[in-house]
């Protein structure tokens, strides 16, 4: 009842959160109206990329972690589901155990080594282990190596995820459970201490905390999100490769996230809603504009980075809530 | 006998060739404020941060209530009993100041390492955490953001905040620093008020607040304890004089 | 493995070695001193080498193509610094991250359509392009030796310019300590730039050596990239002595790894698999050193003093 209560009172403080949840929920509706059917697909990724970079958050944008290797854990997920499969295992549920598990144990032992730097030394080393995993992957042969394994749309009995939109709204309760669950505990007491380590760690260890404990805390839970994320990608991909741990993803990871405002919520949501539409519509733009540059769109992408550094601070949540003239 | 609050022996520090603590001896006993004075540059931060914790001396002890603390960590030494206040405001700048305040109130009850319940909307927090404001008198500017507080508020808040895990040994390095006549005059009230609750290892220049807060002054010059005493016998001290007070324009008084 | 195969490969990682030393050596500058996390650092060297191809068809004369290249590179850093970077310095580590991997896409693009998105391939004038024997009966590509004459002659140039002139000293100083530097009489702004082209010439260069040897490609600089800045990790972020050790280190590493591994591997499974594993594995071990340096070494192996 509590737990409700709790639930109730933080999406009442997260509209913004609650309406792009609902909205989600609803899309179907709507491309099943407009037969639109490719749009439920958009959908399923960004609820996926979101939830990663929701993950990455925690540590980013609430603790002041600039981890530059999350992309790894997105990979462990996926790679969880089609390595089980491999060796005959076929459940959806045991899968997302598996991955929860790897990746859990995977950021306490990365988050330990990394987490004695700070600063660029950090930013490097996490990017250094996330290299790893990735030429490891690339290196193991029976796994398909460089040419990645395709993936069967796992089991999840008694859901048939051969049936319309099982998958989708799949995707969707492991998302909506991701941003309760995040929801509650950035607002806690471990959430509000993470955030005090970001603003000014050596007063928190004046309290007689140890920061070490909360950021590693924090590591593992957003490795075993990212996981998640990972597994949902194989149902959806069918296919897995070490392309799904290459740096610049990690680095897909960290733009959604300034595109959609750090350190808040509905951020990387909205991110992901951003960056996929602009990946979608920018090759399309550039064919009314300039039809000999259509598969060049990436030279505006860079600049539209660059513009939201320098003039966007906050990203898109930040200029909603400018808008909406709430706080 | 009872053990001393603090006690130091033998403490040396060095930075390459700079010796910047030479086996300092020193003791700090329960209820007295104790000053720590000495030019700039003297290693009065460094004998600061090596009983803090932040720095770990190259030989001697630092005992706490008779127990040797040397291979404690700083969290583990505030939690058996010191607070600290830093020459520069170390509080949380982005948070209000009562949130300030909470997080140390959920810090000093053990119960930061939660997770569910919200910690702002939190009664018993909020109760503990104007308690701890009420101590400096700064609990009306609970809803101001801290980066928006006035120099000399801060130093309140930080002040508070290193009372905030009720310590038995307070560290104040320089509360007075850049602080105005009135300000001033308020932080010597909030001291004063704690003699006898605290003991209280204050580094100060403001000379004026030493002698009318200190019970007993040790003088530090070049790393090295030169004096130590009461008030009246330290100002009459004639090596003190000439190696500190005398014509040195380190001296605010 | 014959000890002749062995020798040729130490050549070939020193000649890597000494390239990720010229992307480097300016980037541990730009990290270290300015505290500013620059990953275009590897479209320097894709600059670099498209100007050196391009210029090299244009004259028809390999050197005068990479005379041309160098104030090229360094116009494009000095450029780049002016119209972007500096207002990027009072940034957070993320935000630079960000905007300079924005940089990375449109550099790329920019390459892609100007140039097409196939490799380039430019031949070497007869007079490189020939062996060398560096022990008798122990032929090596003379354009090869080259680059790493040339590789330790710019190492040299660095050192004497960071270790013995004025802008050195202000280097070393840290352009950071702005008040520090301005008292001694320094443009601070100007010096940041001609870091920052320096950096941009260096990293040109090694793209101009690396470009008969590989593909001129859009993205070549990427992989470069990452192994420059574990370079700079390992060797301590902002100290040129280190990057030049840990560059060395790492070439030869990731060079002898390649051949090895495969070699040892075949030991415990079949060829085709130990083949295919090797080179990754091989990738791989450059990464668990440079874990293992900073378990040891939070600060690297040279961290800078101060």
């Amino acid at each position: 009842m509590e737990l409700l209560r709790i639930l109730g009172e933080g999406l009442a403080r997260n509209r913004l959160l609650a309406v792009i949840l609902a909205g989600f929920a609803l899309f179907p509706i709507y491309t099943g109206i407009a037969d639109l059917p490719f749009w439920n697909d958009l959908a399923m990724r960004i609820m996926i990329l979101g939830m990663a970079a929701m993950g990455l958050n925690l540590v980013l944008g609430y603790g002041g972690m600039v981890s530059f290797g999350h992309a790894a854990f997105v990979g462990i997920g996926a790679y969880a589901v089609g390595i089980s499969q491999f060796y005959g295992l076929d459940n959806g549920w045991i899968h997302v155990l598996i991955s929860l598990f790897a990746c859990g144990v995977l950021g306490l032992v990365i988050g330990f080594l990394s987490l004695r730097t700070t600063g660029i030394y950090f930013i490097m080393i996490t990017l250094a282990f996330a290299q790893m995993l990735y030429f490891l992957f690339v290196s193991l042969e029976q796994f398909g190596g460089d040419d990645g394994m395709s993936i069967d749309r796992a089991d999840f009995m008694p859901i048939d995820l051969w049936e319309p939109l099982r998958l989708y709204y799949l995707i969707w309760v492991a998302l909506l459970l991701t941003s309760l669950f995040l929801m509650v505990i950035v607002r806690s007491r471990f959430g509000v201490v993470l955030e005090a380590i970001r603003s000014n760690e050596s007063r928190v260890e004046a309290m007689g905390l140890v920061p070490l404990r909360f950021k590693i805390t924090g590591y593992v839970i957003s490795a075993m999100i990212c996981g998640l994320a990972g597994t949902m990608f194989a149902s959806w991909q069918e296919y897995v490769s070490p392309d799904i741990m290459h740096w610049t993803r990690s680095g897909e990871l960290m733009i959604i996230i300034i595109l959609g405002g750090i350190g808040t919520l509905a951020g990387p949501l909205l991110g992901a809603v951003a960056f996929l539409l602009l990946e979608e519509w920018l090759p399309e733009l550039m064919l009314l504009v300039a039809p000999a540059y259509a598969e060049n769109w990436m030279i505006i992408f860079g600049p539209v980075l660059i513009a939201v550094v320098l003039f966007a601070r906050g990203g898109l949540g930040g200029l909603i809530r400018r808008i909406a003239g709430g706080g | 006998m009872i053990a001393p609050v603090l006690s130091l022996e033998g403490l040396n520090k060095s930075y390459g060739a700079l010796q910047a603590t030479r086996d300092v001896s020193l003791d700090v006993v329960a209820g007295e404020i104790h000053a720590l004075i000495g030019p700039n540059g003297a290693g009065k931060t460094t004998l600061v941060r090596q009983i803090y914790g932040s720095e770990a001396p190259d030989s001697g002890t630092v005992r706490l209530h008779g127990a040797t603390v040397n291979h404690l960590s700083v969290p583990q030494r505030v939690r058996n009993g010191i607070g600290r206040s830093f020459q520069i405001s170390n509080v949380l700048m982005e948070f209000t100041v009562l949130e300030n305040a909470m997080v140390a109130e959920a810090a000093r009850r053990g119960e930061a390492f939660r997770f569910l319940r919200p910690a702002f909307t939190d009664r018993g927090l909020r109760d503990g955490a104007m308690a701890i404001l009420a101590r400096v008198g700064i609990e009306a500017r609970g809803k101001t953001r801290v980066a928006d507080l006035a120099h000399g508020e801060r130093r309140l808040l930080e002040f508070a905040l290193a009372l905030a895990g009720d310590p038995a040994l307070l560290l104040l390095d320089e509360p007075m620093a850049g602080a105005g006549p009135e300000e001033t005059r308020h932080m010597i009230e909030i001291i004063e008020r704690l003699r006898g609750e605290v003991a209280i290892l204050l580094i100060e220049h403001d000379m004026d607040a030493v002698f009318r807060l200190a019970d007993r002054v040790t003088v530090l010059v070049e790393g090295a304890v030169i004096a130590s005493g009461t008030p009246d016998a330290i100002s009459g001290d004639a090596a003190v004089r000439a190696a500190y007070l005398g014509g040195d324009d380190d001296v605010e008084a | 493995m014959t000890f002749i195969l062995l020798l040729e490969q130490i050549f070939n990682g020193l000649q890597l070695g000494v390239t990720l030393f010229l992307i480097a050596a300016g980037l541990t500058l730009i990290l270290g001193i300015m505290d500013f996390v620059f990953l275009a650092h590897g479209a320097q060297v894709m600059i670099g080498a498209y100007a050196a191809a391009s210029l090299t068809a244009l004259t028809g004369n390999f050197y005068l193509g990479i005379l041309l290249a160098i104030p090229v590179t360094f116009a494009s850093g000095y450029l780049l610094e002016y119209l972007l970077i500096r207002h990027l310095y009072r940034r957070n580590h993320m935000d630079q991250v960000l905007a300079t991997f924005g940089l990375i896409l449109f550099f790329n693009e920019l390459i892609r359509i100007g140039f097409g998105p196939a490799a380039l391939f430019s031949s070497l004038p007869p007079s490189l392009s020939g062996f060398v024997n560096i022990l008798p009966e122990t032929p090596y590509p003379v354009f090869r030796l080259l680059v790493i004459a040339v590789g330790l002659a710019c190492a040299l140039g660095i050192h004497l310019l960071v270790a013995r002139t004025k802008i050195g000293a202000m280097v070393r100083a840290g352009a950071n300590n702005e008040t520090m530097t301005a008292a001694l009489g320094v443009n601070i702004r100007m010096l940041r730039r001609l870091v920052f082209a320096a950096g941009a010439c260096f990293a040109g260069i090694a793209g101009m050596m690396l470009g008969p040897l590989t593909a001129v490609e859009p993205g070549m600089g990427e992989p470069l990239l990452i192994l420059s800045l574990v370079v700079i990790i390992i060797g301590g972020i902002g100290s040129v002595r280190g990057a030049f050790v840990a560059a060395i280190l790492i070439g030869v590493v990731d060079t002898l790894g390649r051949v090895l591994l495969p070699v040892i591997l075949r030991g415990f499974m079949g060829q085709a698999a130990a083949d295919g594993a090797g080179p990754a594995l091989a990738s791989m071990m450059v990464y668990i050193l440079m874990s293992l340096v900073l378990v040891v070494r939070p600060s690297g192996l040279f961290p800078p003093k101060g």
